[in-house]
């Protein structure tokens, strides 16, 4: 599959801030991107630039090989927005708010009609068509926001944070359009700082700090790339330091560490290893009271790349 | 231009439907100028004397009372005034005090006499405190007419006193000419004066619809930086359109609006208090110039703001200080010169000025003038807020 989006270089600050510092990546068709960093990381910066709205210092972007500015036209149809903030008219209803932007982007009469009842459709809001959309709940916006970035039928999907304050059925609604979307051939740069989502949604996941990208790839590839284990934590009492010596001499254990009444024990594959572990560590003299396991996720992967949490 | 449109039609859908673009730019002006014309109409009647009402006590009975009279008579034959002669001044007061007279001449017993015999003349003017314009007036035509005599007696007792002789009947005859010639000087004077002036009526109708009309296309090009604070400019400059096409939107729809609100307040006015706008064309040339103004005005504030709260401020203070300075609350000439000056850097004055051109009966010609210094504030602040907004869209 050829690359829709090719980003390359992408540097931009505002007075003496650098607001995103070297930024690039490609997407491919039927590809869902991840670009994951907490508020302020440069996420909207980086979109802002591949959607034309913004004017890098240095670098390109292309969509399908047109070249994207501030200046011209060409290559933003294949392009569909989704902002952060609601871009809707609240006084006008959503099929107003669907034929308006449609016009925008040259469709028909025809074929407008017909995208506005496919979207609406989509997005489960048919039956509220001729509601003005101040009348709607946030999580029926946030999915009207999106039906607009989706009616031109784009050949790359930006979504920047899509599912800030919306209802978990919201939401969840929200990401299997996305699936759905992704599955059909449309390239999807989808921007959260919810872990949980890129990890649902994203086939590559660049991770974003301080303008800069500082990892990409799978997420297996990423996990693997900051060495990052299993980790078993065992809720125990007695004889914990006997125990903990009695783990960590086990093949596939990294390390074994008591902690306060439990012992902690970092490993490669937990799984294979839990019960044998459960029995050293039941045989060295001490109660079991509780196990847990940690495999490790993006959370993870951005602590340790950043030294900071997600959410910070 | 299609997308320019498109944006258009979509802010004006929103603009009608939230109702504030009918309220400020047609409700209110009509209301106030309604409002301000049946407070302020009479004192502010200078319409060329139509509604000019005065009474006239003679008390004197000589030559020289009688010349007076007669210089009312003419002014009143030519429909500048009204003049209704009362046997005593208990009656002229009681008629001024019910407010059927604007005011009343008293020419006291001895006036003749005291011409001819070289004292002081004097006219009395009696007026009603709710129309200090017209007591105005005629107390200028009692002061013209009792100048003209002094200085025809002047000469006159000049002539005698080197020749030594008594006045005659030609000298007496010629001092009343004089006289006459004096008052009719001065009433040619503000007959022309008259053409330059708007009825009250038509006056606070104009006022306040230039006044608000400042409010009204702020709406539209106002709404760029709605757009930018509610998200929905970037979607807009997503799309593949020009920046310049969504400037474009929102000035169209500035124009529509002020075009809408003036041509509705026109005509609102005209038939329900009785407005007389003048020629239909130089109107129509006047509104367009003028909402011009205001749109390029707007836009220049629109681009200095950096949020639409701060547009609607500075604005409306602008809007406010123009609109002062520019005569819309009253009229401008009473302020003195150096404020009539000042006025001209207002679109508003040049507005009510072309207006004032019409009010003669002139072609839509006569308004090219102000409609011209109008366009002048357009381009210069169109021009200069149009780059700027530009400049804001494509950071």
């Amino acid at each position: 599959m050829g690359n829709i989006l090719e980003a390359s270089g992408l540097t931009r600050t505002f007075d003496q801030l650098i607001a995103v510092d070297d930024v690039s990546f490609e997407i491919a068709e039927g590809e869902t991107f991840g670009l994951l960093g907490p508020n302020g990381a440069g996420k909207t910066t980086s979109i802002s630039m591949i959607a034309g709205l913004l004017e890098p210092d240095s670098g390109r972007v292309t969509v399908e090989g047109v070249e994207i500015s501030t200046g011209s036209t060409k290559g933003k149809a294949s392009i569909g927005l989704v902002p952060q903030e609601l871009a809707i008219y609240p006084d006008l209803t959503a099929v107003e708010n669907l034929v308006f932007f449609g016009r925008l982007y040259g469709m028909n009469r025809e074929e407008l009609a017909r995208r506005v009842d496919e979207v609406l459709d989509v997005i489960g809001l048919t039956d509220r068509r001729d509601d003005l959309t101040k009348e709607f709940s946030g999580g029926m916006k946030r999915r009207l926001n999106i039906g607009i970035g989706l009616l031109h039928r784009p050949r790359m999907l930006i979504l920047d944070e899509p599912t800030v304050g919306v209802d978990p059925q919201s939401r969840n609604a929200i990401l299997e359009s996305v699936e759905q979307l992704s599955s059909e051939g449309m390239a999807v740069l989808y921007t959260t700082h919810y872990m949980e989502e890129a990890e649902r949604l994203c086939d590559r996941v660049a991770i974003i700090d301080e303008g800069a990208i500082q990892a990409e790839g799978t997420r297996r590839e990423l996990v693997a790339l900051v060495g990052e284990t299993d980790r078993i934590s065992i809720a125990a009492e007695g004889d914990l330091d006997a125990a903990s010596s009695a783990a960590g001499s086990m093949s596939g254990v990294r390390e074994a560490v008591t902690g306060d009444h439990t012992i902690e024990v970092l490993a490669a594959d937990a799984s294979s290893i839990l019960p044998e572990l459960l029995g050293r560590v039941s045989g060295a003299g001490v109660n079991i009271h509780g196990v847990e396991v940690i495999e490790p996720n993006l959370e993870a992967v951005f602590l340790h790349l950043t030294g900071k949490a997600l959410r910070d | 231009m299609r997308s320019a449109l498109q944006i258009t039609v979509k802010d004006f859908k929103l603009r009608i439907r939230d109702r504030s673009a009918i309220v400020l730019g047609v409700i209110a002006p009509v209301a106030l100028a309604f409002i301000l014309n049946m407070v302020f109409g009479s004192a502010f009647d200078t319409s060329g004397g139509l509604d000019l009402g005065y009474g006239l006590v003679d008390e004197d009975g000589s030559e020289v009372s009688q010349a007076f009279a007669e210089t009312l008579e003419q002014l009143e034959d030519e429909g500048l005034l009204t003049v209704t002669v009362f046997e005593n001044r208990e009656a002229a007061e009681r008629e001024t005090d019910d407010g059927d007279l604007d005011s009343y001449f008293v020419l006291e017993q001895g006036l003749g006499q005291a011409v001819l015999s070289g004292s002081a003349a004097t006219i009395r003017v009696i007026g009603d405190v709710d129309a200090p314009t017209s007591t105005q007036i005629a107390a200028s035509i009692a002061e013209r007419f009792v100048s003209g005599v002094e200085a025809t007696r002047l000469a006159i007792l000049t002539t005698l006193e080197v020749g030594g002789a008594t006045p005659t009947d030609e000298m007496i005859a010629a001092l009343q000419q004089e006289a006459r010639s004096a008052a009719i000087a001065y009433r040619v004077a503000e007959t022309a004066a008259s053409t330059r002036q708007l009825d009250p009526t038509t006056y606070f109708s104009a006022g306040m619809g230039v006044f608000f009309l400042f409010f009204t296309v702020q709406f539209g090009v106002s709404g760029l930086l709605e757009e930018e604070r509610d998200g929905t400019l970037a979607r807009l400059l997503a799309a593949p359109i020009r920046g310049e096409s969504v400037i474009a939107g929102k000035a169209i729809l500035s124009f529509l609006l002020g075009v809408l609100s003036m041509a509705i307040l026109a005509g609102a006015t005209t038939l329900l208090i009785g407005a007389e706008w003048g020629n239909p064309l130089g109107v129509a040339v006047l509104i367009a110039a003028g909402v011009l103004s205001g749109v390029g005005i707007m836009a220049l504030v629109a681009a200095v703001a950096k949020t639409p709260e701060g547009a609607g401020n500075l604005g409306s203070v602008i809007a406010v200080i123009l609109g002062m300075l520019g005569g819309t609350f009253f009229q401008i000439g009473q302020g003195g010169d150096l404020l009539s000056q000042l006025s001209l850097i207002t679109p508003h004055a040049w507005f009510l000025r072309g207006l004032g051109d019409l009010a003669g009966g002139a072609s839509w010609t006569a308004v090219l003038p102000a409609a011209g210094a109008m366009m002048l504030f357009a381009v210069v602040t169109g021009v200069i807020g149009w780059f700027m907004l530009r400049r804001r869209l494509a950071r």
